[in-house]
């Protein structure tokens, strides 16, 4: 059973959609973990490519997955941030072994979570310190350091250190995200 | 300088290292793709200029130092460019030391490039053949012929020669190779890449070299045949920057600073360079705008200058600092490039066209500056500094410099105003005013002082008019009445707002008497805001002080010199130190009932 089938699975079976969002600046390996998910029997993709502008989808009854590159000079942005609308937890990928951009995370994560549409909601963020088996990577300590999550206070969060080719840390993580979907969705309803 | 909208820098602080000990000047620095992964690196060279230890060049990936490699010689330029459509697409790192340009792929030396000898001056010439053809050539005839040529000209054999104190030693260095005539190498002092045929990012390029003789070889990219060989002008001139424009196969400028001072354009088919600008000043560092053509040089007078393709100067500016490097800033995503000012205390500005429109800082005077991808970032810019620091600096996404009035590219004066042409009333005119002068002149005089007169007038009428008098800009007008016999009177004011549509606030009312006539129950008053089109009441009770022995007569009355028995009344704004309306009270006089 694929990863994504366990995701889906114990959300159980619900009348309302459940979004997730893949962020992160591209070439962090967001196309890589959401492949992961995927099962082998069930692969429904779905790429959308606009100029400039790539988006990912990925769903299966009721879970989706969208993902999407951080990048461009200010005027895609409100092509990505109009996902932040309606969806329910973020898996936000991070690569640890780019010291140089690590800044840019950083500035897109305060971004992200300023915008009207994500301050207002306790959404759970994953963090994924992605390509731990590079050998320049940084811990996943040091990457929670460098970009501050000590200082979420109004959103649960979570940074797990993973290997999206290998497929390792992914799975704790994904359980934590799921977990916390599933108390939120239950406190709603 | 304006920076974005909430004060905060345009730029992130990526990364710095203050204690990278980095020596390297302008033209030895590139980013560029050299693993073919679309990560792309930092390659340079760092200068060492002690004997023992060699120079290197370095790599960084991100901002981590992946290669470090020593090079033969003292570097003098290093340029990228593709040499060939191969899969994976690497380019070639070219390195100039002394007359040689090293070629490498996948940070490996694969090829030697070396410039052709320069001839001897025929002086020179003559001189070694005579060495080489007879026996007998004495280490003093030699230098004295050697001493006859200027120093300059000659090859390095014939400078060392006359450089050595005893004649033993030229006697003996005569001996060892006066069998062969000397060589003149043609040291290289910067490089320059150009496109072949196409634009596109990676599309091949040809190397160019200039050297210290002013020649410019254009080399293939591949087989560093050359191409095309020049003279950089027709004086001699040292070049040390060399930008390209254009494309090799179809039409190129080549701009070429000299030591000079002269900046020198190379177009495709030419042997021989124009010399387009002349400076009086030497040039810091030079920048080619592409697109427009223009050419932008900093001096060391603290002067920015931009010419026009022509030549022809554009602008000037000054810099607040010493110009230490420059950079291109090509910003694709808004269509302008912009170019970076390194200044000797440590700010970089950011200029678009002649106005700076960002800045920011390093540790010490930068000496280099590169702006380009790094990585997988598009905007980045690298700073080494004198100090041998190295700053990593990317340029948010969000970066808007938008805001800013756009200037137009400064429009050229060369066509002259589009005048009229001259009327028969204008001559019937001139005429006119040539044939009367002092008539006209006597009639304006006239007029003019009568002018003068009717505003004085006016003036001394709006002064003494003390019922309502007005400030237009600030929409107020004050009137004031007085009541009573005396000795005590009420003086009540009131302060109109005439502005339809703004209230009035932060006004303060202010009396000014002599307290030896006058004794007031209010001196100072704040006013409370006053609504649109209303007015404000304010009352004051003013006491005569009847000195005994004093009568009031003897004290002048009216609008006499020494008028004291008034009151001043001054409306000021709060902070300003200009009152916004002043008005003067005459009060009347005391009727004594004795
Ligand atoms: N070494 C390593 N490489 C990875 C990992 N995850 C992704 N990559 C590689 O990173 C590159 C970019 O991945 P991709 O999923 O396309 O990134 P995206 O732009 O965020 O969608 C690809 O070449 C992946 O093979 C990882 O965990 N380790
Ligand atoms: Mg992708």
């Amino acid at each position: 059973m694929g990863l994504f089938q366990r995701l889906a699975n114990f959300l159980g079976v619900r009348k309302k959609d459940v979004n997730v969002l893949v962020v992160g600046l591209n070439n962090s390996g967001k196309t890589t973990v959401v492949n992961s998910f995927k099962s082998e029997d069930d692969r429904i993709t779905d790429i959308v490519p606009t100029v400039g502008f790539n988006v990912e989808r990925f769903q299966n009854q009721n879970l989706a997955f969208t993902a999407f590159d951080m990048s461009g000079h200010g005027r895609y942005r409100d092509l990505w941030e109009h996902y932040y609308k309606n969806c329910h937890g973020i898996i936000f990928v991070i690569d640890s072994s780019d010291r140089l951009r690590l800044v840019v995370v950083k500035e897109e994560l305060d971004l992200m979570l300023q915008h009207p549409d994500i301050c207002q909601k306790k959404l759970p963020i994953l963090f994924f310190a992605n390509k731990m088996d590079c050998k320049e990577a940084l811990s996943s300590v040091k990457i929670a350091a460098a970009l501050g999550l000590d200082k979420i206070m109004d959103k649960p969060w979570h940074i797990s250190a993973s290997n999206a080719l290998s497929g390792e840390g992914l799975q704790e993580g994904v359980e934590w995200l799921t977990q916390q979907i599933r108390e939120m969705l239950s406190v709603k309803s | 300088m304006s920076r974005g909208e909430l004060g905060i820098s345009r730029w992130l602080e990526a990364h710095t290292d203050r204690s990278a000990g980095l020596t390297t000047l302008p033209g030895n620095m590139v980013l560029a793709d050299v693993a073919g992964t679309g990560d792309y690196h930092l390659v340079l060279t760092d200068l060492k200029f002690n004997q023992d230890t060699k120079c290197r060049l370095k790599v960084y990936k991100g901002t981590l130092l992946v290669s470090d490699q020593p090079l033969p010689d003292i570097p003098s330029s290093v340029v990228g460019f593709y040499a060939d459509q191969l899969e994976p697409r690497i380019p070639v790192v070219a390195v100039a030391c002394g007359s040689e340009l090293f070629a490498y792929k996948n940070l490996k030396p694969f090829y030697k490039f070396r410039v052709p000898f320069c001839p001897l001056v025929d002086e020179e010439a003559g001189v070694w053949t005579e060495v080489t053809n007879s026996e007998s050539f004495g280490a003093d005839k030699l230098l004295n012929a050697l001493k006859a040529i200027p120093y300059a000209s000659l090859s390095a054999r014939s400078q060392y020669i006359l450089n050595q104190t005893s004649p033993i030693l030229v006697a003996e260095l005569l001996r060892k190779c006066g069998k062969t005539m000397p060589t003149k190498e043609n040291i290289i002092t910067c490089m320059a890449s150009m496109a072949r045929s196409s634009r596109d990012r990676r599309a091949i390029a040809c190397p160019i070299i200039a050297t210290e003789f002013g020649s410019i070889f254009v080399l293939d990219p591949q087989n560093f045949a050359i191409l095309h060989q020049a003279n950089t002008c027709n004086v001699k001139a040292t070049p040390f920057i060399i930008k390209s424009t254009g494309l090799f196969d179809v039409e190129f400028r080549l701009l070429i600073a000299t030591r000079e001072g002269h900046i020198c354009l190379l177009r495709k088919g030419w042997l021989e360079g124009k010399c387009l600008i002349q400076l009086t000043s030497d040039i810091v560092d030079m920048v080619a705008v592409p697109g427009d053509n223009f050419v932008i040089v900093a001096t060391s007078d603290k002067a920015l200058h931009c010419y026009s393709k022509k030549g022809q100067r554009l602008w000037s500016t000054t810099t607040a600092n010493l110009v230490t490097c420059m950079s291109l800033v090509p910003l694709e995503h808004i269509s302008t490039c912009m170019v970076a000012i390194g200044l000797k205390n440590g700010s970089i500005q950011l200029y678009q066209g002649r106005q700076p429109v960002d800045f920011t800082s390093v540790a010490d005077s930068p000496s280099v500056i590169t702006f380009g991808q790094l990585g997988q970032e598009e905007h980045v810019m690298v700073v080494i500094t004198i100090g041998g620091s190295i700053s990593f600096k990317i340029l948010k996404r969000t970066a808007d410099f938008s805001s800013k009035v756009q200037e137009n590219s400064p429009m050229l004066q060369s066509r002259p105003l589009p005048l009229p042409k001259r009327s028969k009333l204008f001559l019937e005119q001139s005429i006119r005013e040539r044939k009367n002068a002092l008539e006209i002149h006597q009639t304006f005089q006239q007029d003019l002082i009568r002018l003068r007169l009717s505003a004085a007038r006016a003036l001394v009428q709006n002064l003494s008019d003390q019922s309502g008098i007005g400030n237009e800009k600030e929409q107020l007008k004050l009137s004031a009445q007085v009541l009573g016999l005396g000795p005590k009177f009420t003086v009540i004011l009131s302060l109109e707002n005439i502005n339809p549509n703004n209230p009035l606030v932060g006004l303060c009312v202010t009396f000014h008497v002599n307290p030896l006539y006058y004794v007031l129950s209010l001196y100072a008053a704040k006013v409370p805001l006053i609504p649109p089109s209303l007015s404000y009441k304010l009352e004051t009770k003013v006491e005569e002080v009847i000195k005994e022995g004093v009568e009031s007569d003897d004290l002048p009355v009216g609008g006499g010199k020494g008028n004291c028995k008034v009151i001043r009344v001054f409306v000021t704004r709060e902070l300003m130190p200009v009152p916004v309306l002043a008005a003067t009270i005459n009060m009347p006089p005391t009727e004594l009932i004795v």
